[in-house]
């Protein structure tokens, strides 16, 4: 069956359809996928941006709306429904635009730019843009540059010890977090496969890996259970006695 | 278009055109001592006066007469932890229609459906109450012992 979306044209357009006012549950579809927009003609998507669009633009002003008198906003996921869909939609437009480019001048026709050390010595990317004036005749980028702040060069060494630090121990963060995340799905899920499990954990050198497995692998997690749930205190380990109880005396 | 940068508009040169516009609209509630042929709107940060007036009327069909925006500040809260958060700025656009032509913001949450809604409320809470009636009977004859004690 074909679906067609009547065309009004009227500030109306900004809300939803009438049966849907005050509704909590919306019934809505998925969003396009990116296989099914490169099947398109040039025209069909600048045609569907537009719907899109204007269906971003009614979501947004119920969702705003909602938010403001306090009420519910059914189905908010249908924003990102959206958003995904018009993201697909432009990257189909750059890859017909970058082949356009390629072949007529060999150059793909996207926004150039360059890696710049900034003040703190870090590489930085920036993209270039247009200019009415040149810089060297630009006042304006001279006072600009005035106003950046500046570093010694003992003051580029001490941040740059400190920010090693940090990345080390972030990555040994990592590696610990990977090696918890081995450890619990083995102790879980005993029939995982190894290969897919490896793959998972990168950082992890395969001998490392190897021990976890083992060290998982020769523990009896069955018969650990029983001291735990002594430790807890809560309404279970009451509950057993009572039930003990209960069947010793009978009543 | 692809990359989204469009070439510096200098005085003379044509009109750019924008074949893909990512900007939004949205469209508000009036606020109060606002006439009912003007509308308002939060729109994205960089459009410009000429812009909205464009936007409506070739997107929308909606013909206009003027265009006011100003950039709003975003409001500004002192946390508990001794920061402050702000929130991002955004655009006002108040669009005054052409002569004859008013807009009356729809009632978008109609009462009817809200009855419905209460009443099932009402209903759940019933229920609960109930359930939680037939729970207390089973201790009633044991009374130190905790809520939590069934067997």
């Amino acid at each position: 069956m074909i679906q067609m979306t009547g065309v009004r044209s009227d500030l109306m357009e900004f809300f939803d359809t009438k049966k849907h006012w005050g509704e909590r549950d919306v019934k809505v579809g998925r969003a396009w996928k990116i296989d099914e927009l490169r099947l398109k003609s040039n025209e069909d998507l600048h045609k569907l941006w537009y719907v899109l669009l204007k269906e971003k633009n009614m979501l947004l002003t119920m969702e705003h709306d909602a938010k403001e008198e306090c009420r519910p906003f059914a189905n908010p996921e249908r924003i990102d429904k959206v958003e995904e869909s018009m993201n697909h939609l432009e990257e189909v437009v750059k890859e017909r635009n970058r082949a356009y480019f390629l072949l007529e001048t060999g150059t793909s026709g996207e926004r150039t730019g360059e890696e710049f050390e900034n003040w703190l010595g870090l590489p930085e990317y920036r993209q270039h843009e247009e200019y009415p004036v040149p810089k060297e005749q630009n006042k304006e980028w001279y006072k600009a540059q005035e106003e950046i702040p500046t570093s010694s060069d003992y003051e580029k060494k001490k941040f740059y010890s400190m920010l090693r630090v940090k990345q080390r121990k972030d990555a040994r963060k990592g590696i610990s977090a990977q090696r918890a995340s081995v450890h619990e799905t083995l102790k879980n899920f005993p029939d995982t496969d190894l290969e897919t499990l490896r793959e998972t954990a990168p950082d992890l050198t395969p001998v490392e890996f190897d021990k976890i497995v083992e060290r998982v692998r020769s523990t009896n997690w069955e018969n650990n259970e029983i001291p735990r749930e002594i430790k807890m205190w809560n309404g279970q380990f009451v509950r057993r006695r009572q039930m003990t109880w209960k069947k010793k005396y009978g009543h | 278009m692809s990359s989204r940068l469009y070439p510096l508009y200098q005085k003379g040169n044509p009109q750019l055109r924008v074949f893909l516009p990512n900007f939004f609209m949205k469209l508000l509630r009036p606020t109060s001592n606002q006439p009912p042929n003007q509308v308002k709107f939060i729109v994205s940060n960089g459009m410009s006066k000429y812009d909205v007036e464009n936007y409506l009327d070739k997107i929308y069909d909606v013909k206009v007469a003027h265009v006011s925006c100003h950039l709003q500040q975003g409001h500004t809260k002192a946390s508990t932890k001794g920061y402050i958060i702000k929130d991002d700025d955004f655009k006002v656009a108040y669009v005054t229609l052409p002569k004859g032509a008013t807009f009356a913001f729809p009632d978008i949450y109609p009462e009817q459906k809200e009855e419905e809604e209460t009443s099932e409320r009402e209903k759940t809470i019933k229920q609960i109450e109930h359930s939680f009636e037939e729970l207390k009977k089973r201790n009633k004859n044991r009374p130190d012992v905790p809520g939590w004690f069934t067997i």
